[in-house]
């Protein structure tokens, strides 16, 4: 626990800055009402009502998602064996490889398929 | 706070030493898995057109060569010891999972069948399973011939995980083969043909009440840790014969029990928990309703028995009352709501509720008998069902092709197309288990280790079901063979090679396990009392020994 | 003490090399934070100025100047002038996420920092300390950890906003944080691979005989990339493009909560120049040539100079890179993260994985040149198949264009555009009708058109 205690301080200083600073900054500006200013910014025309939670976008961000969790998991399985590829040897590597190819295979459906064209 | 007493040995340690894979016992999974892996391969690279032709005969010859080298390791395996563990002892090879697996594989050759099946081209699933029911875009799909060839590679995967599960040696191996098992399968219940709305109302209703039974099951496994400190199935159950890791942990191990129970009995689809069976069964495409009612129960029992009789096999006590109600309650619950059902889909999705309740008897004896008799009670239902799906494809309406579930429109087929009709006869008597069909032998054999077991009331109750069911499997015949043709008369299709082939297979396999069902009870099924009758210890019982460690 | 810290304390001496922390007084370890932050602050604030004053040269101009010596002042100035802006918060919004966002961002950042090596033991007010907050078994992690956290600020800001633009921007700005992500875990796996362990001094000292830039240079080019592509900096600037989407998530922010986003992309860019200086360029050590002759180069208080300048070259590189390159378009930039990036990581690692372990298993040289040789032959291939396939897919676009064109030319209403045919009794007009370009040969002679 000794290693963590100083992340802790750190992070305890930057956010004592970043709420320190908000709060100043929510007190020191100017208070001036109008009602345009405190509507949605959308280059001076009347905002578009938004839907509460967002309404629909595109499924590609979604598709994005996906395929990062799949790939972020197959990254933190990697960072162990990499660790103890030495002590692993021929095993670790061959079991590896395997992986990496499982792994590319989807990888592989997902592009022909165009999960990954954006336009 | 529980004062955790954590032995040094507990201490993390890092393995050094590269481990060893024993590839050839893992080989018919590998088989399996290596088919879908290439199937995503397949379904990258090659053009649309040949995919179709391609898939279907890996996916059948996959299935078919681990069916095989299943043959060959149950002859390889040495005749004195139960079994072996290995890659890590998470996976077990010894007579029960062998045996479940090969009729795995077997039942899952029987759908892979029905599910290659087209006719003039059509598939019984969707051609686009993306695009929205109804829209212009799913005409153009239709008209184009675009069909989803995924669907195989994803059906590798659930068998994969269906072979998994009934091999599985600890609990989170067990958990992924669920989910390997599971996940395809939600996603194969959406993709039917025709009817797709309630098609993908049925896959996601699947969906979220699987993953609800998912996440009871890991929460139990958390709780059986937390009392045996370990997930292997040998730790819990040497933990509950000693006491457990901590004083006073009773209770984690009874909620652990109790939560992986409800999602153990999800899965095989008991009351309470049946409620997503019938509308699963009846949206889903029926070779996927087939693929789930034969192969998905008989992996769920599979995993179960283990579970219950190796890993709780000594906290029977605990576990016991807890299925005597669940197995009355299916009996009886699910018999009566079968009576009121319309549809045929759905009536034999409620018939299969009532069969996992008479197995439930099997499961609650815990003894040797229990298990052989789950075990081909469990092989004969899985073709008998297999069979009368098959035959449910072949029912259409005249008017749009798609399936004539309802049952008023099955009057009279005894006299339009008698072949058809005799033989879902035949599957329905095997479902209320009259003599000379595999049903009667299967029930015998689990009320009679009931009975053995001391659980007459049980039996009692389950003969009492079984005079319930027969009643409506009854009228189906009476309703098919003695009354006239309906109206809305159905168009019976002539089934095709593969349909024909699949069930030719029910009706062979119903007709030689009823009355032939020695050969395979003596030699297919291990027996527990010539190896250990002498063996019965105190503690251990006949089949604790079948399965090995 | 608890059973847990037990646990914890026993892993961590099956780990090498972390003796030397966890044992600060806690005064050196305010002392040590307080530098870091104040460290973190300057950068910053020089940061800005510098992007700002840098860019000018490049561009032929001065830059801010006016504020303080050379204009250094000017971001401080820019600070004060934003903590005194009226703080906004628009109706529509969703007030607490919407309040909590810029926090989200911005603490996290500074959490990676505490990991970074500076130098090696010094002796600060009589304690022998490592200039170096803390380490840990997994440190590297850390990093990466923190870095992920810092998107939920963008994309809850986004979310929080309920205005059109943000709301694409969150959504963008995460998909390529993300996208980008993957393929910086990858580039760390082969200095994983080489240095045998995850904490950031370990690292740093399995550099003392070559720099990992050097033998893993693929990796580190990547890197490069991604840090950029990480942190929302040119040309990876999409999130932000203001000529598309105004500010990006940050449209509806204003005084010190915007302040607070622009501090949190800054002191990320820090956090990923020290790592690129730690994982790659060897850290604190001194530059190869200097310690053959000068042997006291890597003693005591020097080592800190040698990362400051790494450190600050790397810096310049930001602004280099955002002053020379136009930003690219946004499905360019995930083709590269998804399609270019990541496949080469794959295959890089699997070769340095390979070769590691042929080295180490003593395999003759000859067995690790064929290895090394199949994989170039068969990243070759791979990239001709590429360039085969891309060329084929070009020409047929080019074709299919070049159909629609003609198609277009023989007939107007080709495709269903609405073209107005060239006569219609409604027109009305006494004039001769404009005789049709592609008037058949044999069509009747066209008569007067005359309204009602």
């Amino acid at each position: 626990m000794e290693l963590y205690t100083p992340i802790f301080v750190l992070g305890g200083i930057g956010a004592a800055f970043v709420i320190v600073s908000m709060i100043v900054g929510a007190i020191a500006g100017p208070k001036r009402y109008n009602r345009t200013k405190l509507q949605a910014y959308e280059c001076g025309i009347e905002p578009t009502p938004q839907p509460v939670g967002g309404g629909r976008f595109t499924i590609k961000y979604y598709l994005t998602a996906m395929l990062f969790i799949v790939f972020d998991i197959e990254v933190i399985f990697l960072v162990p064996w990499a660790v103890h590829l030495d002590a692993l040897g021929i095993f670790g590597l061959v079991v590896m490889i395997l992986f990496l190819v499982n792994v590319s295979i989807a990888y592989a459906y997902e592009w022909r398929r165009g999960g990954l064209e954006w336009n | 706070m529980i004062p955790l007493s954590l032995s040094e040995t507990t201490l993390p340690t890092v393995t050094t030493q590269a481990p060893d894979l024993d590839y050839w016992l893992l080989s018919p999974l590998l088989v399996v898995f290596a088919a879908g892996v290439i199937g995503v391969i397949v379904e990258a690279f090659v053009p649309a057109q040949r995919r179709y032709s391609i898939q279907t005969a890996l996916a059948m010859v996959a299935v078919g060569v681990a069916f095989v080298l299943t043959l060959v390791q149950v002859g390889a395996l040495p005749a004195d010891s139960a079994g072996l563990t290995l890659a890590f002892a998470t996976v077990v090879v010894d007579r029960p999972s062998l045996f479940f697996q090969g009729v795995i594989l077997a039942l899952a050759l029987a759908s892979l069948l029905l599910i290659a099946e087209r006719r003039d081209g059509e598939s019984a699933f969707t051609g686009q399973a993306a695009a929205v029911p109804g829209s212009e875009e799913e005409r153009a799909h239709v008209l184009a011939g675009s069909q989803h060839t995924e669907v195989y590679p994803l059906v590798m995967f659930a068998v994969l995980g269906m072979q998994l599960f009934t091999a599985a040696n600890d609990f989170l191996t067990m958990f992924i083969a669920l989910e390997v098992m599971s996940l395809p399968l939600y996603l194969l219940c959406g993709l039917a043909r025709r009817r797709r709305l309630f098609s993908q109302e049925a896959a996601l209703k699947y969906f979220l009440l699987g993953a609800f039974s998912s996440a009871f099951f890991l929460f139990g496994i958390a709780m059986v840790y937390g009392y045996a400190g370990a997930v292997e199935f040998a730790a819990v159950r040497a933990a509950g014969s000693s006491g457990g890791l901590i004083d006073g942990g009773e209770p984690l191990l009874l909620i652990g029990i109790a939560m992986i129970g409800v999602g153990m009995l999800f899965k095989v689809g008991t009351v309470p928990f049946h409620n997503w069976k019938p509308d699963v069964y009846q949206g889903a495409p029926t070779p996927i309703t087939a693929l789930m009612a034969s192969g998905t129960l008989v992996a769920a029992f599979g995993a179960m028995l283990r579970v219950f009789y190796v890993a709780f096999g000594t906290t029977v006590a605990q576990w016991r009352p807890m299925l005597w109600v669940v197995a009355i309650l299916t009996m009886v619950v699910a018999a009566v709501i079968a009576v009121t059902q319309r549809d045929i889909k759905r009536l034999l999705a409620y018939s299969s509720v009532v069969h996992a309740g008479f197995i439930l008897t099997a499961v609650v004896a815990a003894n040797a008998d229990g298990l052989t008799g789950a075990m081909f009670y469990l092989a004969a239902y899985g073709f008998t069902t297999v069979g009368a799906f098959a035959i449910v494809t072949l029912v259409r309406n005249p008017d749009n092709g798609a399936e004539a579930g309802d049952l008023t429109q099955w009057a009279g087929l005894g006299r339009t197309s008698p072949f058809l009709a005799a033989s879902l006869g035949l599957f329905l008597l095997a479902f209320a288990g009259i003599p000379l069909t595999s049903g009667f032998i299967g029930k015998f054999a689990v009320f009679e280790a009931a009975v053995a077991a001391g659980a007459t009331p049980l039996v009692v109750v389950g003969v009492l079901s079984s005079a319930v069911t027969a009643f409506f499997y009854v009228r189906i015949i009476v309703l098919m063979f003695f009354a006239e043709p309906a109206e809305n008369a159905p168009r019976v299709l002539k089934p095709g090679i593969l349909t024909g082939t699949t069930v030719g297979l029910g009706v062979a396999a119903t007709l030689l396990l009823g009355i032939l069902p020695g050969p395979v009870l003596e030699h297919v099924i291990p027996q527990p009392a010539a190896e250990t009758s002498e063996a019965v210890a105190a503690e251990h019982t006949a089949a604790d020994s079948l399965f090995a460690r | 003490m608890t059973p847990t810290t037990v646990v914890s304390a026993a892993a961590l001496d099956a780990e090498p090399g972390l003796d030397a922390f966890g044992n600060d007084p806690w005064w050196i370890i305010l002392i040590k934070a307080l530098a870091v932050f104040v460290f973190l602050m300057l950068c910053v604030l020089m940061m800005i100025m510098a992007d700002r004053k840098v860019m000018g040269r490049m561009q032929q101009r001065h830059g801010p100047n006016r504020f303080g010596p050379w204009g250094l002042l000017q971001s401080l100035a820019d600070g004060v002038k934003l903590s005194l802006k009226e703080d906004l918060i628009p109706r529509t919004v969703d007030k607490v996420i919407y309040i909590a966002a810029p926090m989200i961002a911005a603490i996290p950042a500074f959490f990676a920092f505490s990991v970074i090596p500076v130098g090696p033991e010094v002796t600060m007010f009589g304690v022998e300390t490592r200039l170096q907050l803390t380490d840990l078994p997994v440190a590297v992690l850390l990093v990466l950890a923190t870095a992920s956290l810092g998107v939920y600020g963008i994309v809850l800001a986004g979310w929080a906003s309920r205005s059109p633009y943000p709301l694409l921007g969150g959504l963008r700005a995460s998909a390529q944080v993300i996208s980008y992500e993957i393929a910086m875990g990858l580039s760390f796996i082969a200095v994983f691979i080489y240095a045998g362990t995850l904490s950031t001094s370990g690292i740093v000292e399995a550099q003392q005989n070559i720099w990992f830039a050097v033998i893993l240079f693929p990796s580190f080019v990547i890197y490069l990339i991604t840090m950029i592509g990480e942190t929302n900096r040119l040309p990876f600037d999409l999130p932000e493009g203001e000529g598309e989407l105004v500010g990006g998530f940050m449209t509806e922010y204003s005084s010190m909560k915007f302040t607070m986003f622009f501090l949190a992309e800054y002191v990320n860019m820090v956090t990923v120049s020290a790592m690129s200086v730690t994982l790659f360029l060897g850290g604190y050590l001194a530059p190869p040539p200097i310690t053959t002759f000068w042997p006291g180069a890597n003693e005591g208080w020097w080592p800190a100079l040698w990362w400051l300048i790494k450190f600050v070259c790397v810096m310049f590189l930001f602004v280099w890179v955002r002053g020379s390159l136009p930003r690219v378009r946004y499905d360019q930039l995930m083709k590269l993260g998804w399609k270019i990036l990541i496949p080469i990581q794959l295959v890089w690692i699997t070769a340095v994985a390979v070769i590691r372990v042929l080295n180490n298993q003593e395999y003759p040289g000859y067995v690790t040149a064929i290895v090394i040789g199949v994989f170039g032959l068969l990243v070759f291939l791979g990239l001709w198949a590429w360039s085969r396939a891309a060329a084929k897919a070009k020409a047929q676009e080019a074709a299919e264009h070049e159909a629609e064109l003609r198609a277009r030319r023989e007939n107007p209403m080709y495709g269903g555009f609405p073209v107005p045919p060239m006569i219609a009794p409604h027109y009305g007009t006494s004039v001769l009708a404009e005789e049709p370009r592609y008037q058949p040969a044999s069509a009747p002679k066209r008569e007067e058109v005359s309204g009602a």
